[in-house]
């Protein structure tokens, strides 16, 4: 019965906080204060400077700046048009040609960026003009663009990994591995839906462009290697055991500095102008993660996650049906609420009774991202949906309709690897294994 | 100089600050790599890290929230206007302000509590925690301090910040994460 009571209070308190635009991260401290004052005799404001002083100060969090800074430098080089540059020449045999672009670039970007809008905003500079001139069908281009960018948040580093390998205490070198072949399977999906459209209706794509030799793609795509071998170098770090998910950011910060001084992009004011984004950047996350650090701490002393856990084990469900209602709470989470607050938002909950269900939590970190990612292209709260409609200034339903295929694409994704759990599991098994 | 100028000043000021954590990470992970390969031992390399980490976060609230940083669902309050987007703005600024001077008035605390009882880190640096914690206290003073400003300013009749839309030009750093 109290319990009942405890639930009601805090999602009031919650809905009403966050619903009314108090900003997320001061949201979730007023409902912990009112949780801790309400239902427990413990000092709150004591207990939460403390809570939030010893979480704010951990080494891994470090991580989360420096690869947001590494994101913000690349950014900020030349990198959207050698992307399209130097991927078309090798995409453009397939049929559905240079919309493949899209896909690949937005994977590979990815890679080096933690945000899925930026992935969108970075490879759709260049791509939506150049793909609009040759006259690729509108939907598709904006379609694959926004399912694409998911990506960003998928493939390692992703910001967001990094949030919930620090909330759950999980490791984030396995978290990024664990991310690797599931986002190449999401970028493969994406890339056969272009393929089935390109056959099914030939007469809507436009023709091939003059095919070039080997040695010229080659040397097209050479102003993409640099990129490469620091994506290499930060990712090989990592999984060869020899850096630490913060020592490969660091690392991936200095190559991203080097690469922009060689392309001369590396000014005064883009330096001054990428850390001050980065700082933005992880002083928006800092704060939400406090806010969700003492909420943790509140609702710990209240019991309820423990209990929660406990009735959710009662209901004897099989981790199948767990897990399908844990995608469709967080689908509808999603609509409201972007995908870092939803996760660190959710976790106190949610952690005890995945664990109790006996789901692998680095499994688990993968599952979520996509699902969260899928509220990303849907509306009303889209913010893929939101930098496509700023960019091209089409009208938000246009831009959902056109997403609508990949949102499906992302649907058979999560029903992939809950099938198959060692897309996700089996590389960092590899790692852990490896001396 | 105005006082709106100095307080603008003041936040401006913190950020770069923050900034300058940022680098100070950056530069600590470094040498801690340095230093494992050189097979040296620097004790309490990472515990700093950590400190620039929490100073850089705090010290950069006030900047952020200046600069429109800080998340929040709009959702509903977009679909108000006039007087009803002015009441709901200076409800979240009310809450925000009362939740932000909590945070500020227990951060102090914390500070003069570790400094009394000198309490010192558990890791190798053995530093007294007090000195590091400052820079916690100081950004969420900070932060208190701009929500409430701007409290005082809406209810003065200053114009609400336009509604977020996208801009042309997106800058990465405000959609991280979504």
């Amino acid at each position: 019965m109290e319990n009942l009571l405890l639930t009601v209070v805090f999602l009031a308190v919650l809905f009403f906080l966050l619903g009314s635009g108090v900003w997320v991260g001061l949201s979730l401290l007023g409902v912990a204060l009112v949780g801790m004052e309400l239902f427990t005799s413990r000092p709150s404001g004591d207990a939460m400077a403390t809570t939030i002083w010893s979480a704010s100060s951990s080494w891994t969090l470090t991580a989360l700046p420096l690869f947001i800074w590494m994101g913000e430098i690349l950014f900020r080089t030349r990198l959207s048009e050698d992307l399209f540059k130097g991927l078309s020449p090798w995409l453009g045999g397939l049929p559905g040609r240079l919309l493949h672009v899209n896909v690949a670039g937005c994977a590979l970007f990815a890679a080096i960026s933690g945000s899925s809008a930026a992935t969108v905003a970075t490879v759709g500079k260049m791509s939506i003009p150049e793909l609009r001139r040759r006259g690729y069908p509108e939907s598709m281009i904006i379609g694959t663009l926004a399912g694409a960018g998911t990506l960003g948040l998928l493939i390692p580093p992703s910001i967001i990994l990094i949030v919930y390998g620090v909330t759950v205490n999980e490791s984030i070198a396995g978290l990024f591995m664990a991310g690797v072949f599931p986002g190449i399977m999401l970028a493969l999906l994406f890339m056969a839906y272009i393929v089935l459209r390109a056959v099914a209706r030939p007469e809507a794509m436009p023709p091939r462009e003059l095919a070039t030799g080997f040695v010229q793609k080659v040397r097209d795509s050479f102003s993409l290697l640099p990129v490469i071998l620091l994506i290499l170098a930060v990712l090989g770090s990592i999984y060869a055991g020899v850096a630490t998910a913060t020592e490969a950011a660091v690392l991936g910060v200095v190559g991203a500095l080097v690469i922009s001084l060689f392309q001369k992009s590396l000014t005064k004011d883009s330096f001054i102008e990428s850390l001050m984004g980065a700082t933005r950047t992880s002083c928006m996350i800092a704060l939400i993660l406090a806010g969700a650090d003492f909420l943790s701490l509140a609702m710990g002393f209240t019991g309820l996650p423990r209990n929660l856990a406990a009735w959710i084990g009662s209901l004897e469900l099989t981790p199948l049906a767990l897990i399908a209602a844990l995608t469709v709470f967080y689908i509808i989470l999603g609509c409201f609420l972007d995908g870092i607050s939803a996760v660190v938002l959710t976790m106190a909950v949610v952690e005890p009774m995945v664990r109790q269900a006996g789901i692998d939590m680095l499994w688990f970190g993968i599952f979520l991202v996509i699902v969260v990612e899928m509220a990303q292209i849907t509306p009303p709260v889209g913010f893929n949906l939101f930098v496509l409609q700023g960019m091209t200034h089409h009208e938000i339903p246009f831009i959902a309709k056109a997403a609508l295929p990949m949102f499906a694409i992302m649907v058979l994704a999560v029903v992939l690897v809950v099938t198959f759990p060692e897309i996700a599991t089996w590389l960092p098994a590899q790692m852990r294994s490896s001396p | 100089m105005t006082l709106r100028a100095a307080l603008d000043r003041l936040y401006l000021a913190a950020g770069a600050m923050a900034g300058l954590g940022l680098i100070a990470i950056a530069v600590l992970v470094l040498l801690s790599i340095i230093t494992r390969l050189l097979g040296l031992y620097v004790p309490g390399l990472t515990v700093y890290a950590g400190y620039a980490m929490a100073t850089s976060s705090f010290l950069a609230l006030a900047y952020t929230f200046g600069q429109g940083g800080h998340i929040r669902v709009s959702l509903f309050i977009e679909k108000f206007s006039g007087r009803r987007r002015r009441a709901a703005e200076l409800w979240c600024l009310a809450v925000g302000t009362f939740l932000a001077g909590y945070l500020a008035w227990y951060a102090v605390k914390m500070v003069r509590v570790s400094h009394m009882l000198g309490d010192i880190s558990e890791g190798a640096d053995a530093t007294p925690l007090w000195i590091p914690q400052i820079g916690m206290a100081v950004g969420a003073v900070l932060l208190a301090l701009a929500l409430a400003d701007r409290l005082l300013s809406v209810a003065l009749g200053a114009p609400i910040a336009a509604k977020k839309t996208a801009p042309d030009d997106i800058h990465p750093e405000d959609s991280v994460g979504e």
